[in-house]
């Protein structure tokens, strides 16, 4: 394991600004939250990563990283949700139709 | 071992590429999965075994789920949304954020003492510590977190649950 | 207090001769319309004070000259107003020539006055009459005690307005409208070089003021010596171009050949006031200025001036008398007597005798006002008929009327002992000393004189009743006021006691105004009296001519009189043509409007179009200037700064908020990237600085 810190960096960088992308480029809502569900993962990588890389002494970050997933699950549960009853609103889930609260 | 770590990375990245540039949403969320499937890989290789397991078992066995179920129940258009029509508008401009905010922090990587490789030492954790961590230590946090699954999973319903009132 | 102290205190109280005549006209002014009674009594009661005045003055003069055998001038001036150092000074002058004047105007006035109110007893604007004639009464007497040429000038000109206001007495006739018009201008046009010669006056001596007394400012006529040392124009000295320039007021004034145009017409007005104003009065007025201002006259013994004063004295006497001769209006006749006589009076003192000229002036007066007079009493005794050939026999019908018009015609033609008589040999022997041509020619206009005044008597008075032969006898003067006596033409009447009562009185004068020549000579102080040498032929040539005239009167018209009112003239039978064109007055008013009135109308036209084209033209350039001047700054202000400025300002932050609102669009997607942009330039400073 002679990977260098500032590669696994790196990694999640890209991956957050995939993300990152994706979220803001796509039209379909679902998407949009698979962005963000991305940038998620991105993230807890990052955190993951300096965890080993300088501290195995302690869990704290561990602990850290099983809460957000669990958060992150459930922001998306509920951020699904959202979407299904906007659809049944709209009849649809293009994020560019969601104009009303224009202005 | 090198070598692991990016034929992981490469599925990693192309998973997330994959997920959102692909044109059916189907295919967006299989991506997802692989996606999901190489950052557990990480985290196994960065010696979080729990971690990866809860990772594949939450992010793949239920959010992927879940977003199959969405996309199901949110499919109207006839299926074909062209690459334009899939990036929307200022598809340049998310674009353009996202190169800027990876060139940016590939920058400070390189410039700072980061490419120095450290050595994982240290003895592993394992997943009785984390238990005991999680009882212990962090016990109001896992209190919350319950709470507040409750809270997501009630909301949820609710929320998903409106037209069904309103029909009667 | 001794004389000289009488005389002092009297000059400064000159003022209230002109006074009570005055302030009757302002209260008439303001009077409902026709209060006959209070009108009438407030103008004779105002004249009548007036008159006790000038009386007064005069008793007070008589006498002096006799004593020192020289004038007696008592003055009192005083300033009207200054400006810086110069200050405009009035001032009144009581002296014999002056007293003798006002005496005159004051008397004969309010003998008018009396007649006035019998005559305008039925007219609707009698008071509106009775305060022309008290305003027309101040200024005449303003001006002849006046001592100073600006309060002269100022009577002057009002004289001339009461003459306009009064000719056209009744406005809604046009021909008195047009005859009002024409004397004003005619005598406008004579006031041009009256003033002329009052501001070359001025010019030459420092002050308008007469006499002074007064060894360091001297009045203007006293330094008439050195005025007639200095040079003036056309080959004149100072004074005798002062002189010849006030001559031509004159000449307007007092109806001198060529001016003389407006005199006839101006008997359009009411009779009285061709009895006062157009026979003794106003129209003596230019012969008084004359006499006054006389220093400047004689100042230059060498200078053509008084020869110039003669001629058209001369010229003016022989050329209305001839025209006098064959007019038909009983008014007319006298129009022109009275033209003859003025030109008599300015040649009396162009021959170089001021008392000749002044004297004549006082008995013509008389006589001329009693025969205007008897001429309105007639008039009204006719039932308000002028034509000649429409009366005649009226002896029968009014006779004291008849016997005083008959004194005022004797006295008119010079037969003695007359008051005529005497006055006008006074001229004919001036002027024959002067020039035996001229003496000639004013010798054959008293023969004419004496002529056409016989026509007149026998017309109107000898013969029979012409006037009953055609029934409408007033249908050609239209809007005459309406008087009692209505349509029906009847038979002529004696008038009224308020009518004939002046006309007697003035007869006695006519009678016996003769005898004081002399004594009105040594009145006046006039060193010396003219030469005796001469007398006889002077004299018995117009006792010849009156004669003559007289005979020759009674032969072609009281031989046998009109029998008709249609019948031809006798004269004109045997002049024929001769006759047509003395009764069109030479055709000298059709001349002047051929010549000068079509003149001036063009030059009007001319100028009305230089004014359109250069004057509006100008007026149309300063206007676009201003215009495009003003268009210039609303540019620069208004578009530029304000339209382009501010409005621009607050029309791009609009834009701008509608522009930025276009940020929240509520598309949750264009939030997000949004936000990202901003956390990454958040990173960028963050870690690039």
């Amino acid at each position: 394991m002679n990977i260098p810190l500032g590669d696994y960096l790196m990694l999640s960088a890209f991956l957050f600004a995939i993300g990152l992308c994706g979220a803001l480029s796509r039209k379909n809502a679902i998407i949009v939250l698979m962005g963000i569900e991305i940038m998620f993962n991105a993230a807890i990588l990052n955190l993951i990563v300096f965890w080993h890389y300088k501290y195995f002494a302690t869990p704290t970050a561990y602990i850290f990283a099983i809460f957000a997933i669990s958060i992150a699950a459930a922001e998306s549960a509920v951020g699904l949700a959202l979407v299904i009853a906007i659809y049944r609103q709209y009849k649809s889930v293009d994020v560019d139709e969601f104009t009303s609260l224009k202005g | 071992m090198e070598a692991i770590f990016w034929i992981l990375s490469a599925i990693t990245v192309l998973g997330a590429l994959f997920a959102i540039t692909l044109r059916n949403l189907i295919h967006c969320v299989l991506s997802l999965i692989l996606f999901f499937l190489g950052i557990a890989g990480h985290y196994f290789l960065l010696r979080a075994d729990f971690l990866g397991a809860v990772q594949i078992l939450i992010y793949i066995g239920a959010v992927a789920v879940l977003m199959l179920f969405a996309i199901m129940l949110t499919r109207h258009v006839t299926g074909d949304e062209g690459p334009r029509e899939v990036l929307g508008g200022k598809w340049w401009a998310g674009m353009g954020t996202a190169v800027i905010i990876a060139g940016l922090l590939w920058a400070i990587i390189r410039k700072d003492q980061l490419a120095q490789i450290l050595p994982a030492g240290g003895a592993q954790t394992s997943v009785v510590e984390i238990g005991k961590a999680l009882v212990a230590d962090w016990v109001v946090p896992f209190e919350a977190m319950a709470v507040l699954l409750t809270a997501a999973l009630i909301g949820a319903v609710v929320i998903a649950l409106e037209e069904v009132i309103r029909r009667r | 207090m001794d004389h000289t102290e009488y005389l002092q205190h009297l000059a400064q109280q000159q003022w209230l001769i002109p006074f009570f005549p005055l302030v009757a006209a302002a209260i008439q002014s303001l009077m409902k319309r026709p209060s006959r009674k209070a009108s009438g009594a407030l103008t004779i009661i105002a004249m009548g004070l007036s008159c006790i005045f000038a009386l007064r003055a005069f008793f007070a003069t008589i006498g002096s000259g006799a004593e020192h055998h020289e004038v007696e001038r008592t003055i009192f001036n005083f300033t009207w107003f200054k400006f810086g150092t110069t200050s405009l000074d009035l001032g009144f002058i009581l002296d014999p020539l002056t007293a003798g004047m006002a005496a005159m105007v004051a008397f004969v006035g309010f003998w008018i006055f009396v007649n006035a109110t019998g005559y305008m007893a039925e007219d609707e604007n009698f008071t509106r009459f009775f305060c022309f004639l008290s305003l027309f009464a101040a200024s005449m007497l303003g001006l002849v005690i006046s001592n100073n040429l600006l309060l002269l000038f100022m009577c002057w000109e009002l004289v001339g307005l009461c003459s306009y206001l009064l000719i056209g007495f009744w406005y809604f006739k046009p021909s008195a409208a047009a005859a009002m018009k024409k004397a004003f201008i005619t005598t406008r046009i004579g006031d041009v070089g009256f003033l002329l010669g009052i501001v070359m006056l001025y010019w030459k001596t420092g002050t308008l003021t007469m006499y002074t007394h007064d060894a360091l400012h001297p009045g203007a006529l006293e330094q008439v010596g050195a005025l007639a040392l200095r040079n003036g124009w056309w080959g004149l000295s100072t004074a005798s171009t002062i002189a010849f320039l006030l001559f031509i007021g004159a000449m307007g004034k007092s109806a001198q050949f060529p001016l003389h145009v407006w005199l006839p017409d101006a008997m359009e007005g009411p009779t009285p006031v061709s009895a006062l104003i157009h026979a003794a009065t106003m129209v003596a007025a230019g012969v008084f200025m004359v006499g006054r201002m006389y220093p400047l006259f004689t100042a230059e013994p060498g200078s053509w001036v008084l020869d110039f004063v003669m001629w058209i004295g001369c010229i003016t006497a022989v050329f209305s008398a001839t025209i006098a001769v064959a007019q038909f209006d009983i008014k007319r006749v006298l129009a022109y007597s009275t033209c003859s006589q003025l030109g008599f009076m300015v040649m009396g003192l162009g021959a170089g005798s001021l008392v000749a000229g002044q004297f004549h002036l006082l008995t013509h007066a008389f006589f001329k006002a009693l025969l205007f007079l008897g001429s309105g009493c007639v008039i009204i005794g006719t039932h308000h008929e002028q034509d000649m050939r429409k009366m005649g026999g009226l002896r029968k019908y009014m006779p004291i009327t008849f016997w005083c018009y008959l004194f005022g015609m004797l006295a008119l033609s010079g037969v003695p002992p007359f008051a005529g008589f005497f006055s006008k040999d006074e001229i004919l022997l001036s002027t024959f000393h002067r020039n035996k041509y001229a003496w000639g020619l004013a010798t054959f206009a008293a023969f004419l004189t004496a002529f056409y005044m016989t026509r007149q008597m026998y017309m109107v008075f000898a013969g029979k009743w012409r006037g009953g032969e055609n029934d409408h006898g007033h249908d050609k003067h239209g809007k005459h006021d309406d008087h009692g006596h209505g349509q029906h033409g009847g038979e002529p009447h004696e008038v009224t006691w308020n009518m004939w009562l002046p006309i007697a009185v003035l007869s006695l004068f006519a009678i016996g105004l003769g005898f004081f020549g002399h004594k009105y000579g040594e009145y006046l102080g006039v060193a010396g009296a003219e030469s005796e040498e001469g007398m006889a032929v002077v004299m018995g040539a117009s006792l010849a001519v009156v004669a003559l005239g007289l005979l020759l009167g009674w032969a072609v018209y009281g031989r046998k009189t009109m029998e008709h009112a249609t019948d031809e003239d006798p004269l004109s039978v045997a002049l024929g043509g001769l006759f047509t064109f003395l009764n069109r007055k030479w055709y000298i008013d059709e001349l002047y409007d051929v010549t000068i009135i079509r003149f001036t109308a063009t030059c009007g036209v001319f100028f009305r179009l230089v004014d359109k084209l250069i004057i509006d033209g100008a007026l149309h350039a300063i206007a676009w200037t201003a215009w495009g001047i003003s268009q210039f700054f609303r540019w620069i202000g208004d578009e530029f700064f304000i339209n382009g400025g501010f409005d621009a300002g607050c029309e791009s932050v609009r834009w701008e908020g509608k522009e930025f609102s276009k940020l929240e669009n509520g598309r949750i997607q264009n939030y997000f990237r949004v936000l990202s942009l901003g956390a990454a330039v958040l990173l960028l400073i963050y870690f690039f600085t």
